[in-house]
């Protein structure tokens, strides 16, 4: 008994972690309807940056974290730039001309599918430059001394990152909400044309939620980083499908729904890990993912395209 | 193929970095020993022609609009189904491959059922979890045989070791990449012959528009669950003469990274015919790689030139229209003839503009 109350503790702590990964994928995904593949990829470039900072020029914490940060909107503008900027115009105006998106309507996913990957290699590759070793520093915020209550620890540094995460989640929610930025952010992910038509600056509040989305990965880079005090080129792919599971399970472009789905994930991984070890952990990630979007329909699809980035 | 890839487990993280370094071997010997350079170059060529079938089976998934990053999982399936007959059954190659296709195709039909309802994006997520799902249930699989020279079989995450039926029979890397030659050329005969039927044309219109397809008559559920058997079938191909050249496969191999260099190539290349992933194939693998132009900086360039190209012709660069206009070409006669009734009536690809200006 105890001891599963300590997995559903060290999963719930987890969780609220992971949906701090989802939250910037969701958001992109519910601004643009695109999915960005070089989500982790950029991530995992800007705390590299932050790594090489650290260990090179021996820059204090809170320099690597706002590096981190910066690094991750900028490099997020110039994905945008690249890669989903020519395949979205066609929510202002008709596709034509030479440079025109493919006709069918999952032609243009496709395609910043594909180049959103391109670019996820090339951001790691640049990455790997920076750093070639397998293991790089990183800034260790973690907490040696542990909290104990009755029986059960809790570790004092994830309790910190679970806060923040949720804070962060519930705060954008409330921002996209209360506020008008966010009520024009929101009219342009439900329906980019009437938002045009009314006068939104369309692309630039796309360009911007982007940056944004990219900068709140790299918040949420610097924090996991910071409790592991190492980063490896893996970073990449395990933020992006982590993100991923996480914002699929909340219902793509929901920013509440990503808590929800972290903290499923959380849980499920830490029972998992319990019950059949480390590849157990990973096997059920993905079992979870496959069901939950073979689920028949109701509340998966509706939940996405219909209510927008909020709920 | 070299007998120092054979015996040494490769240990990069996935087929690209194994054929990489089959590569680089490669040419590190040559400069040593110009005779080798031959030998090097049959299986480059080996390589090239095995990646041109996964390539394929993620254009044939494209072709019907839908991306596919689990086509590796098939490939691996293919790879595993084909070590087990030769190397614990003593089967012919022959009837190694034949299994591991019929598998593929089985199983990618399976998939294909029950997720070919969900729009692209879910697809695509869902095929990169079932990959997942694959490369770790693989990982789980051990299953030892004793046969004349110690256990044989998969052992889980250490892999599949001595899969040697090319060593046992003499076959030599010319003859083997004589085989693989002769089998992409099936294939790519058969998916150009295809074109120009009315199923070639159905599967293209599914691509294009599913719903003004289906408001034809064209079954679109049905045509792209045929489309995924397959694809599957195809990647289980090249995984199974994968195996046999390598001698030694492990489940780290098969990791999304394939199947998306894969989808990479097949858009790189273009969906205008089915020789599209063969040109992406052979200028990342034959070209970048091989040539080693930039260290260190390839995926830097790489990466940026394709999602540049990607901007401005998202089908690739043999897409329909250039396709459309070597028209006066008798080589690539097959497949345009199956593209222009397209671009000229059912649908509205970038193709439509010129013919009617």
């Amino acid at each position: 008994m105890l001891e599963l109350l300590q997995l559903t503790l060290d999963g719930l702590l987890d969780g609220s972690a992971y949906a701090l990964v989802g939250l910037g994928l969701s958001l992109t995904f519910g601004g643009l309807r695109r999915l960005n593949l070089a989500y982790g990829a950029t991530a995992m470039l800007a705390a590299y940056v932050g790594a090489w900072l650290h260990a090179r020029h021996g820059a204090p914490v809170w320099l690597v974290a706002m590096s981190v940060v910066a690094c991750a909107a900028l490099i997020g503008w110039y994905v945008e730039r690249l890669c989903f900027a020519g395949t979205r115009d066609e929510t202002i105006r008709p596709a034509s001309g030479p440079g025109a998106p493919v006709a069918g309507a999952d032609g243009r996913e496709v395609v910043a599918l594909a180049s959103s990957f391109a670019i996820w290699m090339q951001l790691e590759q640049l990455a790997v430059n920076l750093l070639p070793r397998h293991l790089n520093l990183f800034p260790s915020l973690a907490v040696e001394r542990n909290w104990f209550v009755g029986e059960l620890m809790i570790r004092p540094d994830r309790v910190v990152l679970a806060l923040v995460s949720i804070g962060l989640t519930l705060g954008l929610a409330a921002w996209l909400e209360r506020t008008r930025t966010g009520l024009s952010w929101r009219a342009t992910a439900d329906l980019g044309t009437a938002a045009h038509l009314v006068g939104m600056p369309v692309p630039k509040l796309q360009t911007i939620g982007f940056a944004v989305a990219c900068a709140l990965s790299g918040i949420a880079a610097f924090l996991v980083l910071s409790l592991d005090g190492q980063v490896t080129p893996m970073f990449g792919m395990w933020m992006l499908l982590k993100g991923l599971v996480v914002a699929m399970l909340g219902g793509l472009g929901s920013v509440r729904g990503v808590l929800r789905g972290g903290l499923l994930l959380g849980l499920v991984e830490s029972y998992a890990q319990a019950l059949l070890g480390a590849q157990g952990r990973e096997f059920a990630t993905y079992a979870l993912l496959l069901a939950v979007l073979m689920w028949p329909r109701p509340m998966r699809e509706e939940r996405a395209v219909s209510s927008g980035v909020t709920r | 193929m070299s007998t120092a890839v054979a015996d040494s487990p490769i240990p990069a993280s996935d087929a690209i970095g194994a054929v990489m370094q089959t590569i680089r071997n490669a040419l590190g010997d040559v400069l040593g020993l110009g005779d080798v350079a031959g030998a090097h170059l049959v299986g480059l060529s080996s390589d090239m022609a095995i990646m041109s079938m996964l390539a394929l089976s993620a254009y044939l998934m494209l072709l019907v609009g839908r991306v596919s990053f689990g086509q590796q999982a098939f490939f691996g399936l293919g790879a595993y189904a084909a070590g087990v007959m030769t190397a614990m059954f003593h089967a012919p190659l022959a009837v190694a491959l034949a299994v591991g296709v019929s598998l593929g195709a089985l199983c990618s039909w399976l998939l294909a059922v029950p997720t070919m309802h969900l729009s692209g994006l879910h697809y695509a997520v869902a095929t990169l979890a079932f990959g997942e799902i694959a490369r770790i249930l693989l990982g789980w699989w051990v299953w030892q045989r004793e046969t004349g020279d110690g256990p044989v079989g998969p052992a889980g995450i250490d892999g599949f070791r001595d899969i040697r039926w090319l060593l046992e029979n003499d076959v030599a890397p010319s003859e083997f990449l004589v085989l693989t030659l002769v089998l992409l050329v099936l294939v790519l005969a058969m998916l150009m012959r295809a074109e120009r039927t009315r199923l070639g044309v159905a599967l293209r219109m599914t691509g294009h528009d599913d719903v003004l397809a289906s408001s034809h008559g064209i079954p679109v559920a049905r045509i792209r669950q045929f489309a995924a058997a397959l694809a599957g079938g195809l990647a289980a191909l090249g995984g199974g003469l994968y195996a046999h050249r390598t001698t030694y496969i492990e489940p780290a191999v098969f990791d999304p990274m394939l199947g998306v260099h894969a989808v990479g190539y097949a858009l790189l290349g273009g969906l205008g015919t089915a020789l599209g992933p063969l040109l992406g194939v052979m200028f990342d693998l034959g070209l970048l790689d091989a040539s080693r132009l930039f260290p260190g900086w390839r995926m830097v360039i790489f990466g940026g030139l394709v999602a540049l190209f990607l901007r401005w012709r998202p089908r690739g660069l043999l897409d329909e229209t250039l396709v459309h206009r070597l028209n006066g070409f008798r080589f690539f006669a097959g497949s345009v003839r199956a593209a222009s009734p397209l671009s000229s009536g059912a649908s509205n690809p970038p193709g439509r503009k010129e013919i009617s200006s």
